[in-house]
């Protein structure tokens, strides 16, 4: 089921690449122009993508003929674990630039951390502590200009 | 002679090995914790290299790579659970014998196995790459463009799994590196407005991505912390390694042979040539019942040739920029930054540093034995390290490192996008090694076709104009059809027995 719904994905995203690369300038002096290999690539994520989910089309057969496709409560909490990562990023992103590096970083670690049932302090001990060895090489060490934020302040 | 001793003098300065052994004792850390991988060891050591001189930056690299694949080893012994891909090939081989009370001895027979592995593959490495270099310098657009459709479709077809994934899987690769300025006209494609896409995508962030971030998703997503070591040591780690080394030095030969080979093909990395190995090993096996229950035939095979594998994949990438596997498709980036471009250029005017690359290679193994031997007596250490501690301290580094490229945050979208991807085809069985193909030789494919048409008016016959060129030409057209005539003739044979039934 799982491959036959990225078949389609797969169908769907050539058919946008194509239709976006048809878009690229052309050039008179050119027989092949920028469109080319998008162009290519739209295709062959079309062709592709029909193939995957002709094999698979049984499984929709199988749902016609009563089987069920769902996820349970175990696979749902896994998945959604799973985009924590994710969303920690996203975090660091949105945050960064007024909290500091230091302290966004410091904070997705030790949620993470909680996440996998570590003990608190532990968490926020090793979460500090990795935050400022990795601040420390990263902005001091290796010059890179991460986002001071709050601890700007302290100069 | 000059430029070896160049070489030599890069290599043996107190900066230099200091990262040699930083780099060993990191890539044993990454190998010997399951589920981080010696490919994402590489990619999260990249924006660190950023900031070294080339020499010390290819060391780091090469060093932490055959280290880590070793250390996988170490949790497949003692836990069953492969520390790195590599070591999936005979985890159950060598977790039967540690039940046995036999993990140190399987260890050290391993780590000898493999070092012997990596200095065979160097050896090909050093004699094989001049030769080829200076066949290569007779290659044109034509040439190097089907080359790089060689390494592409190759990384399809050796692929493990569905040919449909890995094709669909190489054309993601393949679309990100359209992304930017065109090479011709400069015309914008899939920047979407944004400047610091017109660069294109910088592969870095996207390694870290595909094989840091994902990892971390799938961590997240399951449950397994998978901590029980039998801790029963009877045995000595060196003590049986010469009566196995006596008793099966073919396969050790054979083994080290494959893998470098198996190395050379883009696409196929020392995972494969692990499992080829075994595989040869097991058909040509005298006691081949015992395998599967602990025995270490099929061990000195795969060991030896995962490492080879390593330094066979480093052939291509010298000398002709098609990397081998998915650790020299970053170490081709890497190479490029320093100023070292890989192509058959790099044996003339690389100076002593291609000397240098060859003898840190060397150390590099070399180093692997008393390492490997502290990493062995000190197994517990590196297997019982909490992941739930860890993987939260690699997100930060994913984050730090992929903003470290070019200072900006664009760069960390493109690792959360990539890696989100990555976690949803690698969950369902799509490899990852052809989207990284795809994105390391997009642009060397499109590049010179574009080249060869400007040359030739648009006449597409002339790519098969020259005699190497109508060869690899018609290499490429053979890996395609001879697996559809295959499948056709066996149709066809098969017909009269197996009638369809409608």
């Amino acid at each position: 089921m799982k491959d036959f719904l990225l078949g389609l994905a797969f169908m769907a995203a050539g058919a946008i690449v194509y239709l976006v690369a048809q878009q690229f300038p052309t050039m008179p002096s050119l027989q092949y122009g920028p469109s080319l290999f998008p162009s290519l690539i739209g295709g062959g994520f079309m062709i592709g993508g029909l193939i995957l989910a002709i094999s698979h089309v049984g499984a929709l057969k199988g749902i016609g003929h009563g089987m069920t496709w769902h996820m349970d409560r175990e696979q749902l909490r896994n998945t959604l674990l799973s985009i924590l990562p994710g969303l920690a990023i996203v975090f660091y992103i949105l945050t960064s630039e007024w909290l500091g590096a230091l302290l966004s970083l410091a904070l997705v670690m030790f949620v993470l951390m909680l996440a996998r049932r570590t003990p608190p302090l532990l968490a926020l001990g090793v979460s500090l502590v990795a935050a400022l060895i990795v601040d420390l090489l990263f902005s001091r060490y290796l010059l890179i200009p991460l986002p001071e934020g709050l601890m700007s302040i302290w100069g | 002679m000059d430029a070896f001793l160049q070489g030599l003098a890069l290599v043996f300065n107190f900066q230099t090995l200091l990262v040699i052994i930083g780099a060993a004792i990191f890539g044993v850390f990454v190998g010997a914790v399951p589920g981080l991988t010696a490919t994402m060891a590489v990619a999260l050591l990249v924006p660190i290299t950023f900031y070294m001189d080339p020499t010390p930056a290819i060391a780091a690299i090469v060093t932490t790579s055959a280290m880590a694949i070793f250390a996988g080893d170490i949790p497949g012994t003692y836990l069953n659970i492969p520390g790195t891909p590599a070591s999936a090939a005979y985890v159950g081989e060598s977790h039967q014998l540690a039940r046995q009370g036999r993990a140190r001895e399987t260890l050290g027979t391993n780590l000898v196995c493999s070092m012997f592995g990596g200095l065979f593959g160097t050896l090909v490495l050093v004699f094989v790459s001049p030769s080829l270099a200076e066949v290569a310098l007779k290659f044109s657009s034509f040439e190097y463009f089907w080359l790089a459709l060689l390494g592409l479709s190759c990384s399809i077809f050796i692929s493990i799994g569905s040919k449909t994934k890995a094709f669909l899987s190489l054309l993601v690769g393949l679309l990100l590196s359209t992304v930017g300025l065109d090479m011709m006209s400069g015309a914008p494609r899939f920047t979407f407005g944004i400047p610091d896409l017109m660069a294109g995508v910088n592969f870095i962030p996207v390694m870290i991505g595909m094989f840091a971030l994902n990892e971390l998703m799938m961590f997240y997503g399951s449950r397994n912390e998978g901590r029980n070591v039998p801790a029963v040591h009877k045995d000595e780690v060196f003590s049986s390694v010469p009566k196995h080394l006596k008793r099966y030095w073919r396969n050790l030969l054979r083994g080290s042979s494959t893998g470098t080979l198996i190395g050379a093909l883009p696409g196929a990395g020392a995972d494969i040539a692990a499992w080829i190995s075994y595989a040869m090993g097991k058909s040509r096996s005298k006691d081949r019942d015992a395998y599967g229950t602990g025995h270490i035939e099929g061990i000195v095979d795969a060991s030896s040739a995962n490492n080879s594998g390593i330094s066979g994949a480093w052939v291509p990438a010298l000398v002709f920029g098609i990397p081998g596997d998915s650790i020299t498709a970053i170490v081709i980036g890497v190479l490029y930054m320093k100023g070292m471009n890989p192509g058959p250029t790099i044996f003339m005017d690389g100076g002593g540093l291609i000397y240098a690359l060859f003898i840190v290679f060397f150390i590099a193994n070399l180093i692997m034995l008393p390492i490997g031997y502290i990493a062995i007596r000190s197994a517990k250490v590196f297997i019982l390290t909490p992941r739930k501690i860890l993987m939260p301290i690699i997100l930060c580094f994913c984050i730090v490192g992929a903003f470290a490229i070019n200072n900006t945050i664009t760069d960390v979208w493109i690792m959360l996008i990539t890696g989100s991807v990555a976690f949803i085809l690698a969950r369902n069985d799509f490899p990852m090694a052809p989207a990284i193909l795809g994105l390391v030789l997009g642009g060397t494919l499109e590049n010179n076709f574009m080249s060869s048409m400007l040359k030739s008016n648009g006449d597409l016959l002339s790519f098969f104009s020259r005699p190497i060129s109508a060869g690899l030409g018609a290499m490429v057209i053979l890996i395609w059809f001879v697996p559809l005539f295959i499948r056709l003739y066996r149709r066809y044979r098969g017909a009269p027995q197996s009638p369809r039934t409608p």
